[in-house]
């Protein structure tokens, strides 16, 4: 069948499963190197994630915004920052994306449009109502995104965010990646009104809920939401339905978790699984052509984690350089 | 002793419609105060025994929250409300597992919040169980509109027998969809569109539309079945559908406009139509695309896929809540007569 029923063009479907393949890569390898004891600080992973990091930045550019999280990996992977320095950063080495001196939770590339993750729940809210506020000011067509949790959304920076977004008819998209627990906070305790569409609409922005496993619902959906932003629609917010594959950190125990959780939705809701059982089915990508982009990624972060290990740290005397970026 | 069972949806109404067309967002506390409305109706009926299905989104912590405040301040304007015990999954599996049980512990009737997606789980699994629509969804071509106070009436009349069955109660179509040999249902439409995945969900890309199956064909609803609407309408009680070849609009002799979404009127391309009969089996002439029922892509196939589509008549039962008031009218079943001392003639 040669015909091409997806919204995507098989270069486009290739690079999406490119970057989700990628991720995932780089967070399991990610967890089996934290747990040697070699990366320093806190990780938080993404991995089962992917389909929403990936369905939203195939539909921006490096002048359009992002504001991450505390799991970010999968973000900065998602808007083309380096695999090999964000390792670096992650083992704290001196070539990393921040010099080694933020570790995971600050990886940023201003040159990629990444403003970085951010270690403080709901803080990348503001900072993407700034960057949709100099987009718009630019006239350039850009957009901000700021990327939230279940758990940060109930910070008030991010509720007053979307009062300022809708009353500057920004160009600025939240999305809330609910994965459904806060930390170990399952939302069912902690959020009162389990719906992100109802808090849009309470500072008058739409709000859509798709299911963040599936690449194409969030690719339509997303692509529809930023295509408004960018004509001057104004803010909306994105809810995705996710599930994430490990802990909250790495080496959270998940007491919190249901018994064969973790089992059922890797065999069951692996968004990478039901993206290539798609695409082969309706015969658009061969089999060998993923198997091709499996051995890439693989190489990528065998590469990238050689490199961090051997890579120096930052030397004392930059101790106090970097402290403040200018922009 | 009449039990009534609650499904209550709290995620219709989120899809990516409320971006392109403005559809309405109905918040959780506007959906546990219809139920909280629709309860006062069945207590004043003479209904004590409700059961709901449990989730996680908000109605449930509202209503418990509202029947504890009721029950502090002495009051009685609510039944006993109990919950399913069953996981919540937060997908539609939890409507169909709470329809099954429903069934199961054999319920009068069953109330649904919901579009037409929720209306269509809980037909699939609640058999001869009749149910009674509160449209809370996005399209809502097959829940009437109406305030749910009167529908919480008509379903408290019904299921006490107060309105005699005849009446009541009436028969609907339903389109089965097979995809080698798996059923699938539509209640309102089953269309035929060339995407080939499920995406998003919802259809507004009108040059992906091919065919279209209505069960009924109602000029004043909106949605897919709002084209064959505007061409030739079909009632829910008559026998038969209609059948709709669509195209590109470029291409086709005949567009109409119509309202397929919220606010969101379309040049439709119409080919042709033609009225269909029941248990007739249908096969789509598009080899490769999605099936969207209800307004909801579905379930993709391809060329390898056997597809097929047929109406079929008398294939569930909802209340008549017209026909329930206007019974209660006629009858007197809502007057009372006033103690001796304060009667007076009422012109």
């Amino acid at each position: 069948m040669s015909k091409n029923p997806f919204p995507l063009s098989k270069q486009d479907l290739l690079k999406a499963y490119r970057t989700m393949r990628l991720i995932r890569e780089f967070e399991e390898r990610v967890h089996n190197e934290f747990a040697k004891g070699d990366i320093p600080g806190f990780v938080h992973l993404y991995a089962g994630e992917e389909a929403s990091a990936a369905g939203i930045m195939m539909h921006l550019n490096d002048r359009d915004r992002i504001a991450s999280t505390h799991r970010g990996h999968g973000h900065c992977i998602a808007k083309g920052v380096d695999v090999r320095d964000m390792m670096s950063e992650i083992y704290g080495k001196a070539d990393g994306s921040c010099r080694g001196k933020g570790g995971s939770m600050h990886i940023a590339d201003l040159s990629k449009g990444m403003m970085g993750a951010n270690g403080i729940l709901g803080a990348g809210a503001p900072l993407a109502c700034g960057a949709a506020l100099a987009a718009r000011y630019r006239g350039d067509g850009g957009v901000g995104i700021s990327f939230v949790g279940d758990g940060a959304s109930n910070q008030g920076m991010f509720l007053e965010s979307l009062n300022l977004a809708a009353v500057w008819n920004l160009p600025a998209i939240f999305v809330v990646e609910n994965n459904g627990y806060a930390e170990s906070t399952s939302r069912n305790y902690a959020v009162a009104v389990d719906s992100y569409v109802d808090r849009a609409a309470g500072f008058g922005l739409p709000g859509v809920t798709v299911d963040g496993t599936d690449f194409f619902a969030v690719y339509e959906a997303a692509g529809e939401i930023i295509k408004r932003a960018r004509e001057g629609g104004g803010p909306a917010l994105l809810e995705c339905k996710m599930i994430r594959f490990f802990g909250h950190f790495e080496g959270d125990q998940q007491t919190y978790r249901g018994k064969g959780e973790v089992e059922d939705i890797r065999s069951n809701r692996d968004c990478i699984k039901a993206f290539v059982a798609k695409v082969i089915e309706t015969g658009v990508i061969q089999r060998a052509e993923i198997e091709g982009i499996d051995k890439e990624a693989v190489t990528l972060i065998d590469e990238a984690v050689a490199h961090a290990k051997a890579a120096p740290p930052p030397a004392a005397k930059d101790l106090m350089t970097d402290v403040y970026v200018a922009y | 002793m009449h039990r009534v069972g609650i499904i209550a949806n709290p995620v219709s109404a989120r899809d990516i419609r409320r971006v392109i067309a403005n559809a309405a967002a109905l918040q959780i506390s506007d959906r546990a105060n219809i139920v909280l409305r629709v309860l006062a109706c069945l207590k004043a009926c003479g209904i004590d025994d409700v059961v709901m299905m449990p989730e996680n989104g908000g109605i449930r912590g509202h209503i418990r929250r509202r029947l504890d405040c009721s029950h502090n301040r002495g009051e009685t304007e609510f039944p006993k409300v109990a919950f399913l015990d069953m996981p919540v999954t937060g997908t539609v599996l939890d409507t169909l597992r709470a329809a099954q049980l429903m069934r199961k512990e054999k319920v009068s009737a069953i109330v649904v919040l919901g579009g037409d997606g929720t209306h269509r789980a809980v037909v699939s699994a609640c058999g001869a169980v009749p149910i009674a629509g509160i449209s809370t969804g996005t399209n809502n071509a097959f829940p009437e509109h109406r305030e749910p106070t009167v529908t919480g009436l008509a379903i408290g009349l019904a299921v006490t027998g107060l309105v005699p069955p005849s009446v009541a109660y009436s028969a609907n179509k339903r389109l089965v969809v097979e995809v080698n040999g798996a059923q699938d249902i539509a209640l309102v439409d089953a269309a035929i569109v060339t995407e080939c995945y499920v995406g998003a969900r919802a259809l507004w890309r009108t040059e992906t539309f091919r065919e279209l199956l209505v069960a009924f064909a109602d000029p004043e609803a909106i949605g897919m079945s709002a084209i064959a609407g505007l061409l030739e309408p079909v009632g829910r009680g008559e026998s038969g559908g209609l059948l709709v070849e669509l195209a590109p609009e470029n291409e086709a002799e005949l567009t109409v406009q119509a309202p397929i979404a919220p606010g969101y009127i379309r040049p439709i391309g119409i080919a042709g139509w033609r009225r269909i009969g029941a248990d007739i089996r249908y096969t789509p002439a598009t080899r490769v695309g999605s099936i969207a029922l209800d307004g909801e892509r579905e379930i993709s196939f391809s060329e390898r896929d056997r597809v097929t589509i047929r109406l079929e008549e008398n294939a569930f039962r909802t209340i008549n809540v017209s026909a329930c008031m206007a019974y209660a009218a006629r009858h007197r079943l809502l007057q009372r007569a006033a103690m001796p001392e304060l009667q007076r003639s009422v012109m």
